[in-house]
C-alpha cells in the first residue's frame, strides 16, 4: 500500500462535510476506536455524533457543560454500550454513556458492502429520539481552570486530563462511574494542551504551553515523569503516539528500535522523538530502594517533518494502519506525510481545506471496511471527510 | 449576551452563523481590499481600560504599525484561499504596564469582530516598549486561551467598556 516513491501527485479527496454541524467555533472530533462514528465538540456546548457512513448526525450530548467543550475522546473496549468523556472550559470533566444497540450502525452494518447506504434506515425520525439517549454518568472536577484535552488509555481503566492550570490528573474507574484521582501531576509550567496515552504501555505525553512534552509513568505506586523533551520553541498543541507494529504479521520489530512520539507546535514544526532502548531489560524497579533516576528514560529527537505550514500547526494524527501523519493548523492547510527508510517527505497537500477557515484539528478514522478517512474540524464548525 | 456590541459590519468569526460552507466561501472570495487606515480606523476609538482616552490618542495604536500581508506567496497554488495576516503592535503607555493583555485582546478582539474570517489577526507588543512582551506576545498569539477569555464574564464586562466607543462605527 504504501509504495514509497508516487510518481504524480497525490490528492486529498473530498468525500463529505458531515450534517448538520455546529455553527460555532469547533474545537476537535474524536473517531471511535472501532466503528464508523465520530463525536465533534463545540463551543456551543454540545458534542455531536454522527455516521462516518452516512455522513449524518446521529445523537447529541448536551446540558452538562456551561461552558465550551474544548475535548471529547471514545472510551475503547467497549461492547454494547459507548462511553465519552468531554473536556469543557468550565474546568469541569464529563462522563457520559449511551446504549449502542439503537446506534444506527450496528456491528453487522459494517460488514455490509461500501454502496448500501441503507444502514441509517429512518434517521430522520431517530434523531430526535435519539437526543436524550446520552446519559450523563459523572462529573469529574479538580481542574481549576479550563480542560484541554482528555485521554483514555488502552485498557480503558485510567482517564488522563489537563488543564491551564497547569497540571495533569490521572484518574483511575475502580468501578461503575466510581472514579479516584491516582496522580496529579504539576511539573508544567504553563497550560497543559494536550495529554495522550501510549497505545499499549501505561506512558503518559503532556504537552504545554511551557514549550515542552513531559512523558510519565508509574513507579512502584507513584506517577512521575520519566522524561522532559525539549526542542520546540513555542506551545506544543498536540502529541500523538505511533501505532505499535505488531509483530505476528511477521514485520521485523528491528526496523524501528524504540517507541515513538510525534508532536506539533506553534513554532511550525512537527518533530519525531524516539526513545534510546536501554542495554538491559526495562528496569524492573519494584524493590528498588533508590528511586531517584531509576525511571529516567533517555529520549531524542530523532527527525522533523519537512515545513509545510505557515502558522501555528493545532493537530496531528498518526495512522495506525499507513504510518503516515495529517497535520493541519492555522493556515488552513491538511499535509499528508510519508515515511520512506527514515526519512519524511511530503505525500499531499491541500490548501484552504475549510476555505479560509482555520483549521483546529484533524485524525483518521475507519469507514468500517478497512477504508481509512481524514476527518477535519474547522473554526467555523465544519467538518470534513477526505479520502487519500 | 456574553457577546461585545456589534459594532461590526461584517460577521464575528466567533459568533456569526453561516448557514453552509459553499455560502461562507463564496462571501468570502469577494475579496474587498482593506487598507491599513481602515484597520486604524477600526481600533484607534477603543478607549483604554482606566481612562476614558482612545488608545489613538494614546498613542498606543499607530497607523505605522499596522501591517498586512498575503498567508500565502501569490506564486503559491490557484487553490490557495486569500487570507491575509494582519498584525498589529501597540505601543503600551508606560513599560510595565500591568494592562498590556487586556488592550491587546481588546484589539484583537475588535478586529476578529469587524473583519472577515479571511483575516488572521496577530497583536503585538512593539518591541521595547515593555518588559514582559515576550509573555504577552504568547497570550494574545495563544487562540485558545483568548477563546476562553471571551467566555470569561468579568473579562468581557471590562472588553465590553472598551469597546463601547466603536458602536456607530
Amino acid at each position: 500500500m504504501t509504495t514509497s516513491s508516487t510518481a504524480g501527485p497525490v490528492s486529498i479527496t473530498l468525500l463529505s462535510s458531515l450534517a448538520e454541524p455546529s455553527l460555532h467555533h469547533t474545537w476537535l472530533t474524536a473517531a471511535h476506536p472501532t466503528q464508523p462514528l465520530v463525536a465533534t465538540c463545540s463551543s456551543d456546548k454540545c458534542v455531536r455524533v454522527y455516521s462516518l457512513k452516512t455522513s449524518s448526525h446521529l445523537s447529541t450530548i448536551n446540558g452538562g457543560h456551561k461552558r465550551s467543550i474544548r475535548t471529547c475522546a471514545w472510551k475503547p473496549g467497549l461492547k454494547g454500550e459507548n462511553v465519552i468523556a468531554t473536556g469543557s472550559f468550565d474546568a469541569t470533566v464529563g462522563i457520559w454513556r449511551r446504549w449502542d444497540n439503537d446506534l444506527s450502525l450496528r456491528r453487522s452494518d459494517v460488514k455490509m458492502s461500501e454502496e448500501d447506504f441503507t444502514g441509517a434506515n429512518g434517521n430522520g425520525n431517530t434523531d430526535e429520539d435519539d437526543d436524550d439517549e446520552w446519559r450523563f454518568a459523572i462529573v469529574l472536577e479538580g481542574h481549576e481552570s479550563e480542560v484541554k484535552s482528555v485521554s483514555w488509555s488502552a485498557g480503558g481503566n485510567l482517564l488522563a486530563t489537563c488543564s491551564r492550570d497547569k497540571s495533569v490528573w490521572i484518574w483511575e474507574e475502580m468501578g461503575d462511574d466510581d472514579y479516584e484521582t491516582v496522580a496529579v501531576l504539576q511539573e508544567h509550567e504553563g497550560d497543559v494542551k494536550c495529554v495522550s496515552w501510549h497505545p499499549e504501555e501505561l506512558l503518559l505525553a503532556s504537552s504545554s504551553y511551557d514549550d515542552d512534552i513531559r512523558l510519565w509513568r508509574e513507579d512502584v505506586d507513584d506517577w512521575g515523569c520519566v522524561s522532559i523533551l525539549r526542542g520546540h520553541e513555542s506551545t506544543v498543541w498536540a502529541v500523538e503516539w505511533e501505532g505499535v507494529k505488531s509483530t505476528a504479521q511477521g514485520t521485523s520489530s528491528t526496523e524501528n528500535p524504540g517507541i515513538r512520539l510525534a508532536s506539533c507546535s506553534d513554532d511550525q514544526t512537527i518533530r519525531i522523538w524516539r526513545k534510546i532502548p536501554k542495554e538491559k531489560g526495562p528496569p524492573q524497579s519494584k524493590l528498588s530502594i533508590i528511586r531517584s533516576g531509576s525511571i529516567e528514560e533517555e529520549w531524542v529527537e530523532d527527525s522533523q517533518l519537512p515545513r509545510a505550514h505557515v502558522r501555528s500547526i493545532y493537530s496531528i494524527g498518526w495512522s495506525k494502519n499507513t504510518g503516515r501523519i495529517v497535520s493541519t493548523g492555522g493556515d488552513g492547510k491538511i499535509v499528508v506525510y510519508i515515511e520512506d527508510q527514515g526519512s519524511w517527505s511530503v505525500l499531499a497537500e491541500n490548501d484552504g481545506a475549510h476555505g479560509v477557515s482555520e483549521i483546529n484539528h484533524v485524525c483518521w478514522a475507519h469507514m468500517g471496511d478497512n477504508r481509512e478517512v481524514i476527518v477535519s474540524t474547522a473554526e467555523d464548525g465544519s467538518v470534513k471527510v477526505w479520502a487519500i | 449576551s456574553s457577546t461585545v456590541p456589534a459594532c461590526a459590519y461584517s460577521p464575528d468569526p466567533f459568533t456569526s452563523s453561516t448557514s453552509s460552507d459553499e455560502e461562507n466561501s463564496d462571501d468570502d472570495d469577494i475579496v474587498e481590499p482593506i487598507d491599513e487606515q481602515e484597520i486604524y480606523d477600526l481600533i484607534a476609538p477603543i478607549t483604554d481600560p482606566e481612562h476614558p482616552l482612545t488608545l489613538g490618542s494614546l498613542s498606543v495604536v499607530n497607523l505605522p504599525d499596522i501591517h498586512l500581508t498575503p498567508l500565502f506567496p501569490p506564486s503559491s497554488s490557484s487553490t490557495s484561499p486569500p487570507i491575509t495576516v494582519l498584525t498589529v503592535y501597540i505601543t503600551p503607555t508606560i513599560t510595565h504596564c500591568s494592562l498590556a493583555t487586556v488592550i491587546g485582546l481588546g484589539v484583537r478582539v475588535r478586529l476578529e469582530q469587524a473583519l472577515p474570517s479571511r483575516f488572521r489577526v496577530d497583536v503585538r507588543i512593539k518591541e521595547g516598549t515593555h518588559s514582559t512582551a515576550e509573555q504577552v506576545n504568547k497570550q494574545l498569539g495563544d487562540k485558545e486561551r483568548v477563546a476562553a477569555a471571551l467566555e470569561n464574564g468579568t473579562l468581557m464586562g471590562v472588553l465590553r467598556k472598551m469597546l463601547k466607543g466603536c458602536e456607530g462605527t
